[in-house]
């Protein structure tokens, strides 16, 4: 392996995997699957993999330093290996990073949570301020009500278009799968918990999808500091992105946020700039292409869905010949960090 | 993914995390829960952008500087957003419950807490009241404990 600095990355292959507590596989067993089946979409065997860049989280595992025991089921065996507590996309980003950089030639990317392993709604619970909101039960669900609440108050088009903008998405009628509801969020609008893990491959050696720009941003701490309507790090983070890789949202072919609810995703549609303030409801109604495969009722366990939604994007760049995708990841708690990645189909630059 | 061996019954064990914290809140924010027990709800000052950070704390965080002044800020406010929580939690009320963030007037910044005064029978109905940025106004507890449950926001003005 040599230390030249590369300029371009690429992604080379991707994986994910859905499941719902099937006792036939452990977490690392899932891990394991997925990572491998990465690898053979980018036609790489492990040891050609330099690096890895791991997103996992402790208490969504139900295991303290969870990496350390589920590390190696990603192939991090005598290789450079990075932890973060932190969404997928921020891992993707770091991955990129250290091939940009010429450190490494190959890394692999994995983020997962196993919702059936833990009650969902009591660890969002534990990830809040011991003093001033853990004890008044906000888990991510009610953060996403009081943004359904102010949006409906805001804009009136939330609260009157909001049925025809989940038309694409999945419930579920297995109450385990789906949290309490806070209202003003109805069932449809909700995630469907999934024990979810998504590995993707970042390469120097070129292929059909390049990673053309990445932002990162971040929000206070304190929910009642943010302007939950405007998602003002969301905008930051896809400032950024959409800069580096030289693109107008206009150009985007290709949309994947992450949201936690509709609410969520309609809000940081506007937050990408792909419709006006006060719009994004309205226009995920008129069929605005967004998470096509129906976002978070599709399944969802944090910290993975950031890369979820990056690898998505990789898979409608090159099955439905997209020239750009714009793909986002946002972190607990409340989506106080934003990541966003910009992929561009190689043979339309 | 590899077809898994069927053959023999699938393990599975039980797990649970129990450990005891002991949360430091630091000075400032003791000082705010202090106050909470004299009725009142403190605010602190960024002298750069003139905030008033309520509930009080060292620093502002937008422009990382210490906060220089201790500010009370009134016991009533704009409600200005919420929601219904249909589940409980160990501590929390039974539910349906609400729990909503004020601004409390002379506040730049919302305070979380439970919020009373709404039928809830009807969700959609109680939401209904409750979405016009309703004024709400704090109502301490009898025996205050110096923390955040020790007040929740009810509708209306106090007089």
């Amino acid at each position: 392996m040599g230390c030249q600095p590369v300029q371009s990355v690429f992604v080379s292959g991707a994986a994910t995997s859905f499941t719902w507590a099937d006792a036939r596989f452990s977490l690392t067993d899932l891990i394991y699957e997925c990572v491998k089946e990465a690898l053979a979409d980018a036609g790489v065997a492990a040891s050609d993999v330099d690096a890895v860049v791991l997103a996992a989280h402790d208490l969504v595992d139900g295991r303290g330093l969870t990496n350390m025991v589920t590390a190696p089921a990603a192939g991090t065996y005598l290789k450079d290996e990075t932890r973060l507590g932190e969404d997928g996309a921020t891992a993707f980003i770091l991955g990129d990073a250290r091939v940009r950089s010429g450190s490494v030639r190959r890394c692999v990317v994995a983020a997962w949570g196993r919702a059936s392993e833990g009650p969902v709604d009591r660890i969002a619970n534990a990830l809040f301020d011991p003093f001033t909101t853990k004890p008044l039960g906000m888990t991510e669900v009610a953060v996403s009500g009081l943004r359904a609440t102010q949006a409906i108050a805001t804009y009136p088009s939330y609260g009157a278009e909001r049925e025809g903008a989940a038309r694409s998405r999945h419930g579920s009628t297995d109450p385990s799968r789906v949290p309490s509801i806070a209202w003003p969020l109805r069932p449809l609008e909700l995630p469907v918990w999934a024990d979810v893990v998504a590995a993707a491959v970042l390469s120097a050696e070129p292929s059909a999808v390049e990673i053309t720009g990445v932002g990162m941003s971040t929000e206070p701490f304190d929910i009642g500091d943010r302007d939950l309507l405007s998602l003002p790090a969301l905008r930051q983070a896809t400032d950024q992105a959409l800069r580096t890789a030289e693109l107008g949202i206009e150009e985007i072919d290709v949309l994947e946020l992450d949201g936690l609810t509709l609410f969520d995703d309609a809000l940081a549609v506007e937050a990408v700039g792909a419709a006006p303030q006060g719009q994004g409801m309205h226009a995920m109604a008129k069929g605005l292409a967004v998470n096509t495969g129906g976002g978070s009722s599709a399944g969802y366990c944090a910290p993975a869905m950031g890369l979820v939604r990056i690898i998505s994007a990789y898979r409608r760049v090159v099955d439905e010949g997209a020239a750009a995708a714009l793909a986002t990841g946002s972190s607990v708690v409340a989506s106080q960090n934003q990541a966003a990645v910009v992929l561009s189909h190689q043979t339309t630059r | 993914m590899s077809a898994p061996n069927d053959a023999v019954p699938a393990v599975t064990i039980e797990g649970h995390w129990d450990f005891d914290y002991t949360y430091f809140a630091g000075s400032a924010a003791s000082r705010f829960f202090a106050e909470l027990r004299n009725g009142r709800i403190m605010g602190s000052v960024c002298p750069q952008c003139e905030r008033v950070l309520v509930p009080a704390r060292k620093f502002c965080d937008a422009c990382f500087v210490d906060t220089t002044e201790w500010r009370e800020v009134s016991l009533n406010g704009h409600l200005e957003t919420f929601t219904i929580l249909t589940s409980s939690i160990p501590g929390s009320p039974e539910a349906p419950f609400v729990v909503g963030y004020v601004k409390l007037d002379g506040a730049s910044t919302a305070l979380l807490n439970y919020v009373e005064g709404v039928d809830l029978t009807d969700l959609d109905k109680a939401g209904a009241e409750l979405l016009p940025r309703r004024r709400v106004r704090v109502v301490f507890n009898e025996a205050p404990q110096g923390r955040i449950t020790d007040f929740r926001f009810v509708l209306g003005d106090a007089a």
